[in-house]
């Protein structure tokens, strides 16, 4: 208020002698304006603007969660050790989140609006696969490079786009890993049952594994699909039960996989091999089914038992889940992590090519060959990476044993 | 003996499922408010629950008390100094304060417990066998819990002062006004049970399901379900409607399999609105 005041006064005071002071004033004041506008515009490029349109609500809203996470753990370490290296000197790098509300259309308005009107640098995709192949178009029509971090279907990156660079690797190299280390505990005609939250990812994988079963002449004894939102599994658990497979294999969201598992409890239904994706990665899995949870395998693209060193800001897995643990106070997961490695990814083309241009960086990224926290990263020419392999993984005491790669492995198959 | 399995689990969820949707069916067939907060309001009390449970160690089904409390009160205060402004106003108006209201609570619970899911884990219950057929402990447990809250609900309005005016005020609200019935303080008390079976289903449903908030709508739409099936404001209506829901999905999972059972369900939804728009237990012209 007094502030305010005293500079309406000051401004009054100085009124009349506007006046006296004529045209060298107005040149004065008009050249001090344009300074502040110089400096503002200035202001604006020496940060380097990352678009990210994330399902803050909605359906999907924790994964977005997850994804602000890893991106903003990313900015922020870069911004802490002063930025980007672009030719000689360090820029700062802005997040521009935008929640697209779970709403794929939307997320597709919002980044053709984060390119036009907000005129930021780059675009890290939305959520999915679905979402990152409707988004791609966009980018690729104006030229940004856009860095998929939870795009996995190859369909994503077989439309000739040049503009799009993913981090997952695609569904199969989740799928073949796992049904290789489960032939051992299985017998040679080994009876399966296969039950798939009716959507994208986990019809997807699902199918991969229908593959991958009939290469090793299994038979699949029961192979349904449930409806997304499903309260209750018991119907199927009962005929699944009564069809006494060998293994057991469900996709399907963390929720889903927790109540399945609950009931198959219930059910008295249990098998040799059970094996689910992608819900055993989270921690919440554990927590919320306790010793249910034991023995269970899954496969997932990265996970913190895992031990990489890179040249990256963040070093190794090891600190990455450190600075993580300390910004955070929990344990990352994969979504999490590969959120900050779109960053990584970005900011090693950015520096390789010494500037912000959207072509230089997209040539860059292109032969991008590098050790991250995450595992080597590589894309083939469709702009898919084809470096790293996923780590299959079993709950074995409350804790995280990983199987396979036998790089990294820190336990075998119960 | 497997369909009769089928049909034990069907049961069941029919138990659970008229848990969902009793506050729903009384604050729609009684405030004619189609309350949209009903299924954020189940998620907050499983998150009640699971509070009480994992840090003071207070089983569910003895949390559901003061939840219920705590629920009548948050839903009476609700009711007297926000929607009451609204209650004249057409369906779409009420609709879409409650909607707001949702979106508002949905995210707040988003903003503070964040979107993981948890669940109160009970100490591992083994299943009760018999014969070949398996009764899940806890599922048990939650539909007898369920059904005995509908129960001793409809005992309240039936031999009580305030349930009685809550019947006469469904019934009429103008002939209960006439009779002394204060009409406000009614539609008060009856949004107040409402939140209160909401807070004390979420309760029930805690050692069950994963909570979240985005569990929310599921919950929502399953309320929906069994109120259309069961008639409006009806408890009796809404156990019947529950447990034709649950059988229903459970016996049609079953023979079509697992995708079909929500399909089946929204089958009967479409059937009942055209064929007995009253429910199972509804009064007729009160649809």
């Amino acid at each position: 208020m007094f502030k305010r005041s005293n500079r309406l006064h000051a401004l009054g005071g100085a009124m009349p002698r506007a006046g006296a002071f004529g045209r060298r004033g107005l040149l004065l004041t008009t050249a001090m304006l344009g300074l502040g506008l110089a400096q503002m515009v200035r202001g604006q490029t020496q940060t380097i603007r990352i678009g990210a349109p994330l399902p803050m609500t909605g359906a999907l809203s924790p994964e977005g969660l997850r994804l602000k996470q890893g991106n903003d753990l990313w900015a922020e370490t870069v911004n802490k050790a002063g930025g980007i290296k672009v030719g000689g000197s360090r820029t700062k790098v802005e997040m521009v989140y935008v929640d697209y509300q779970s709403n794929t259309p939307k997320a597709v308005q919002l980044i053709d609006k984060l390119i036009t009107q907000d005129k930021v640098d780059f675009i890290f995709s939305p959520f999915g696969s679905g979402a990152t192949k409707a988004s791609s178009s966009v980018t690729e029509k104006n030229g940004v490079p856009n860095i998929a971090a939870t795009a996995s279907s190859v369909e994503v990156f077989d439309q000739g786009h040049k503009y799009i660079f993913g981090l997952l690797t695609p569904n199969n190299t989740l799928i073949e890993p796992t049904s290789e280390l489960a032939s051992a505990r299985l017998p040679a005609h080994a009876r399966v049952a296969v039950l798939a939250r009716n959507d994208l990812f986990p019809t997807a994988v699902a199918n991969e594994l229908e593959k991958a079963v009939k290469k090793r002449g299994y038979e699949i004894v029961y192979n349904e699909k449930y409806a997304i939102g499903a309260l209750d599994h018991a119907g199927a658990l009962v005929q699944i039960k009564a069809a006494k497979p060998d293994w057991i294999f469900v996709s399907g969201y963390t929720n889903d996989l927790i109540l399945v598992r609950k009931q198959m409890k219930d059910a008295g239904l249990n098998a040799p091999v059970v094996t689910m994706i992608t819900g055993p990665s989270y921690r919440e899995f554990v927590e919320s089914l306790g010793p249910l949870a034991e023995n269970v395998s899954s496969a997932v693209w990265w996970h913190p038992a895992s031990k990489y060193v890179g040249t990256d800001i963040f070093g190794s897995t090891a600190k990455y889940v450190e600075t993580f643990k300390a910004r955070f106070g929990t344990e990352p997961d994969y979504a999490n992590a590969v959120a900050s490695l779109s960053g990584v990814v970005l900011q090693a083309a950015i520096e390789k090519a010494g500037s912000v241009d959207r072509t230089a960086v997209r040539d860059q990224l292109a032969k991008l060959k590098m050790e991250t926290f995450f595992g080597p990263v590589a894309f083939d020419e469709k702009g898919m990476v084809n470096s790293y392999l996923p780590p299959v993984f079993q709950i074995q005491g409350g804790k995280t044993a990983v199987l396979y790669p036998p790089a990294i492995a820190t336990g075998k198959l119960r | 003996m497997v369909f009769l399995q089928v049909l034990l689990n069907g049961l069941l969820l029919g138990g659970i499922y008229a848990c969902i949707g009793a506050g729903f069916s009384l604050v729609w067939g009684v405030v004619n408010i189609i309350n949209i907060l009903h299924g954020s309001f189940i998620v907050l009390g499983g998150y009640g629950a699971w509070y009480a449970y994992t840090h003071w160690g207070v089983h569910p089904f003895v949390a559901l008390l003061p939840l219920g409390v705590l629920g009548y009160a948050g839903g009476w205060l609700l009711q007297q100094y926000v929607i009451r402004h609204v209650m004249a106003a057409k369906v779409l108006v009420t609709l879409t304060l409650t909607f707001g209201l949702n979106l508002l609570l949905n995210n707040l619970m988003t903003f503070g417990f964040s979107a993981d899911f948890r669940k109160v884990v009970l100490p591992s219950q083994e299943p009760i066998s018999w014969a070949a057929l398996t009764l899940p402990t806890d599922r048990t447990l939650s539909m007898v819990a369920a059904v005995a809250v509908v129960v001793l609900t409809h005992t309240l309005m039936t031999r009580t002062m305030l349930g009685r005016s809550i019947v006469a005020v469904r019934m009429d609200p103008q002939a209960a006004q006439l009779m002394g019935v204060d009409v406000p303080r009614t539609f008060a008390a009856t949004f107040g049970l409402g939140t209160s079976l909401a807070l004390i289903a979420g309760a029930i449903l805690s050692p069950i399901f994963p909570i979240s908030p985005v569990v929310a709508d599921g919950y929502l739409a399953k309320a929906f379900i069994v109120c259309v099936l069961g008639g409006l404001g009806s408890l009796p209506g809404v156990l019947a409607g529950g447990v034709l829901l649950g059988v229903v999905e459970s016996v049609g999972s079953y023979f079509l399999g697992s995708s079909h059972a929500l399909t089946l369900s929204y089958v009967l939804l479409l059937a009942f609105l055209l064929l007995r728009p009253q429910g199972l237990m509804g009064k007729k012209g009160f649809e």
